[in-house]
């Protein structure tokens, strides 16, 4: 990638990430937190995030993707669905809460899924 | 909809701060993803204090929180570029750093986090909130 980035680009980054945002908004919203229980909505969109990213680097490396639009799909799409800082933040709190086994899973369940989404997504292109 | 549209112009500002961190600090494959943890874990303390603080106030607007919490920072930062970065360091054989990143986006994750939620509810005075009642809808 280079440092030179058109405005064009940039905006389409930008306008990919709120694209993002407003899916990972409306799928929590479709999908309430009880409380105490896993944070489910949050889990589909950065496993199914990774997934997508894994592919589109693998693809962008085949290049089969052109570095503005692997810009605009990762790091403005799938950069604006996927989330850490809600992932963190709702885990604290089901420690706080006394949930340790929701907790535990949040952790376990994010990374073990989006690792094998993300790597799965990558070698289906490759 | 008010909070429909809340997070979509918080999205437009997070992910413009992170493409800025991004251009900003370009790395090599099998380097170790520095600016996406700075990022990742600035973002976690970041809503971990405004949890803690300004979400706990009765007066503070739903679409505020929607705004700021899924919207900016849910944006700013990003678990997909972990999970992909990390596969890209398993190809490049760099195992070592690979599982040093992975082990520092979560226990630094959660670290950060707990500590703005400590520091956000201390400063407003207020318990530490233990119900994700509405996660999800302004985290």
């Amino acid at each position: 990638m280079t440092g030179v980035l058109s405005p064009l680009v940039a905006a389409a980054v930008l306008v990919a990430g709120a694209m993002g945002a407003v899916m990972r908004y409306a799928l929590s919203r479709a999908l309430p937190v009880r409380p105490g229980h896993l944070p489910g909505g949050i889990l589909i969109v950065n496993v199914v995030g990774s997934a997508f990213a894994g592919a589109l680097i693998g693809l962008a490396e085949r290049a089969a993707l052109d570095g503005d639009l692997r810009l605009v799909l990762v790091t403005g799409f799938c950069g604006g669905l996927t989330t850490f800082s809600t992932w963190s933040v709702e885990t604290i709190e089901l420690v706080d809460g006394d949930r340790w086994r929701a907790a535990v899973f949040n952790v376990v369940l994010t990374f073990v899924l989006g690792i094998a989404a993300a790597a799965g997504g990558y070698l289906l292109v490759g | 909809m008010r909070s429909y549209l809340a997070v979509a112009l918080g999205g437009l500002v997070g992910t413009g701060l992170r493409l800025a961190c991004d251009l900003a600090f370009p790395r090599a494959d099998d380097a170790f993803p520095v600016e996406t943890l700075i990022v990742n874990l600035g973002g976690a303390f970041a809503l971990g204090w405004l949890v803690g603080g300004l979400w706990t106030r009765p007066t503070t607007p739903r679409w505020l929180k929607a705004g700021i919490g899924p919207g900016v920072l849910g944006s700013f930062t990003t678990l997909s570029a972990v999970t992909a970065a990390l596969v890209v360091l398993g190809r490049e054989g760099e195992w070592l750093t690979a599982f040093a990143y992975l082990l520092a986006s979560i226990i630094g994750g959660l670290a950060a986090a707990a500590a703005g939620l400590r520091i956000g509810s201390l400063i407003a005075h207020r318990p530490m909130p233990t119900d994700v009642t509405d996660a999800g809808e302004t985290l």
